[in-house]
């Protein structure tokens, strides 16, 4: 073949290459098949910044239904409501009471109501010393024996805080201890955690699920 | 290209000036094909949304913006934006206070591993949903070591916090010797007055040599546009915060701007179920930080022998 006829099939080779390159290129452009694959979005539980509880100063806040606090709806005023034991000395919750789990504290050291809760009147609380706390301002009995807890609370150092850090700004926004901790079970239940990192391309060997 | 050799008889005869029919075809093919080629490779071109415009591209240096010029820059931002999701957000360019320096600290016997904050930035920031871009990365670590190399992101037990393990959120620490503003060719990220580091979006070349110099992994690169969904877009933005970024370029944890330089906390302190989060001016004796700087017990300065000398702490309590 003389060179003529071999320069025509580079050209013609060439051009049926370029040809091939604009099939590729005027495909549409766009994500790859590993990244088309769309990420939920995360659930909006998981974005919500409400306490996980409401306590009795909240729910004056907002008016809600507060006949849970009646307790002389029931109990009568000037008897103080007898305790039962069992036979381990472990305090039995009434039925009516059946939502409260006794917690607060290891091995039952704390297994009467009396030690936060007023006899004489259902509606109060009482720290060790004697004095009576008003439901709503419960801060006080809790830091009668968490000191170092209250004095962080204080200086906003423990707890959840919200709004300005910047006073001059905006008010800051305070919880207090039955915000978050239940009073008769303080310990932060365990919860779901938010979905992890999604892998860009997934990859069998890289631990995502089931790896404690 | 001559078929003058060829015999008349095959009915190619070779025209006056020598073109003979059948190169001419051939060359023709060849032209019509290399132009179609050079048209489809131009092709991408149409796709690309998001190419600068002509003020985008001629716009000064940060630093260097009168506040007339910012102002034009602001309302450009917020063109730009309405005209991609159609909403229109409020940009500001909120400037450092004097006499206040931010520091965050982080409890670590509180945190139960929830990965709250992880999303709770990911809403405030308007970063990309898909691929994912997150600034936070929460960390398992069993108990009794600070060992990184045990540590473990992508838990996914049924319930945190587990048995055994505590948890380590990390994210941008806002060094005050960031290795990542050394290396940056452009100074498209620097750090400003309050301590923390931020990153021009407009002036940033897409090198990702921050990204290789941050020890932390706090730096995070668009390699596509970023999809936000209209719905969860934040329309409070901040120019050196948490507009909008385009595709190469790189972004990071920035304090939340937009929040903090307007008296703010973060939005990863107040989705925090459990208040292990603290932020504040240190040099104020009054707030929190200063606090916890005088009545806690330990501090850790992650990767402390790099010698960065992060602004945020970790602690345990007593």
């Amino acid at each position: 073949m003389n060179n003529t006829g071999r320069t025509g099939i580079v050209l013609v080779v060439l051009a049926a290459a370029f040809l091939a390159l604009a099939l590729k290129f005027a495909a549409p452009v766009g994500p790859s098949s590993a990244m088309s694959a769309q990420i939920s979005l995360v659930e909006t539980q998981f974005l919500d910044t409400a306490t996980i509880r409401k306590s009795y100063a909240e729910l004056i806040r907002t008016k809600a239904d507060l006949s849970d606090f009646d307790c002389y709806a029931c109990h009568e005023k000037g008897k103080p409501p007898v305790l039962r034991f069992d036979a381990h000395q472990i305090i039995v919750v009434p039925k009516e009471h059946e939502d409260v789990v006794m917690g607060h504290g290891s091995h039952n050291r704390n297994n009467n109501c009396f030690n936060c809760h007023d006899e004489q009147n259902l509606e109060l609380l009482q720290t060790r010393d004697g004095r009576q706390v008003k439901l709503a301002e419960s801060p006080a009995l809790c830091g009668s024996c968490h000191g170092p807890t209250y004095r962080d609370w204080e200086a906003g150092a423990h707890g959840r805080t919200g709004g300005y850090w910047n006073r001059a700004a905006g008010p800051i926004k305070r919880q207090i201890c039955v915000d978050c901790h239940n009073p008769h079970r303080p310990k932060i239940p365990p919860r779901k955690p938010a979905p992890g990192p999604h892998l860009l391309h997934p990859v069998a060997d890289v631990p995502t699920e089931g790896f404690h | 290209m001559s078929n003058s050799t060829s015999s008349p008889a095959e009915g190619n005869p070779p025209s006056s000036d020598g073109l003979s029919r059948r190169s001419f075809l051939r060359s023709s093919a060849v032209v019509v094909s290399g132009l179609a080629a050079l048209a489809a490779s131009l092709s991408p071109l149409r796709h690309l949304n998001d190419f600068p415009s002509v003020e985008q591209f001629l716009q000064k240096y940060y630093k260097e913006l009168t506040p007339e010029e910012m102002k034009k820059v602001l309302t450009r931002i917020e063109d730009e934006v309405e005209r991609q999701y159609g909403l229109r957000p409020h940009v500001s360019d909120l400037k450092p206070k004097n006499g206040v320096e931010f520091v965050y600290a982080l409890n670590l016997t509180r945190c139960i591993g929830c990965r709250k904050c992880v999303h709770a930035c990911v809403g405030e920031n308007n970063q990309s949903r898909t691929p994912e871009i997150q600034y936070i990365r929460v960390v398992r670590l069993p108990h009794g070591s600070l060992d990184l190399e045990k540590a473990e992101h992508n838990y996914s037990p049924e319930q945190v916090p587990e048995k055994g393990y505590f948890y380590m959120p990390v994210q941008c620490q806002q060094c005050k010797n960031p290795p990542c503003v050394k290396v940056c060719p452009v100074h498209a990220t620097w750090q400003e007055t309050d301590g923390i580091t931020v990153v021009d979006y407009n002036w940033c070349i897409g090198c990702r040599y921050c990204e290789a110099a941050c020890p932390y992994w706090a730096r995070r690169f668009n390699f596509t546009s970023p999809a936000i969904p209209k719905e969860r877009l934040n329309l409070n933005m901040a120019y050196l915060g948490n507009r909008p970024r385009r595709q190469g370029v790189m972004e990071k944890c920035h304090f939340c701007v937009q929040r903090t330089r307007a008296g703010r906390y973060p939005a990863c302190l107040e989705v925090c179920p459990v208040g292990a989060r603290k932020f504040g001016d240190i040099l104020d004796p009054e707030s929190e930080v200063s606090h916890i700087f005088r009545t806690k017990r330990v501090f850790i300065q992650l990767k402390e022998e790099m010698g960065t000398s992060p602004r945020f702490f970790y602690y345990f309590d007593v």
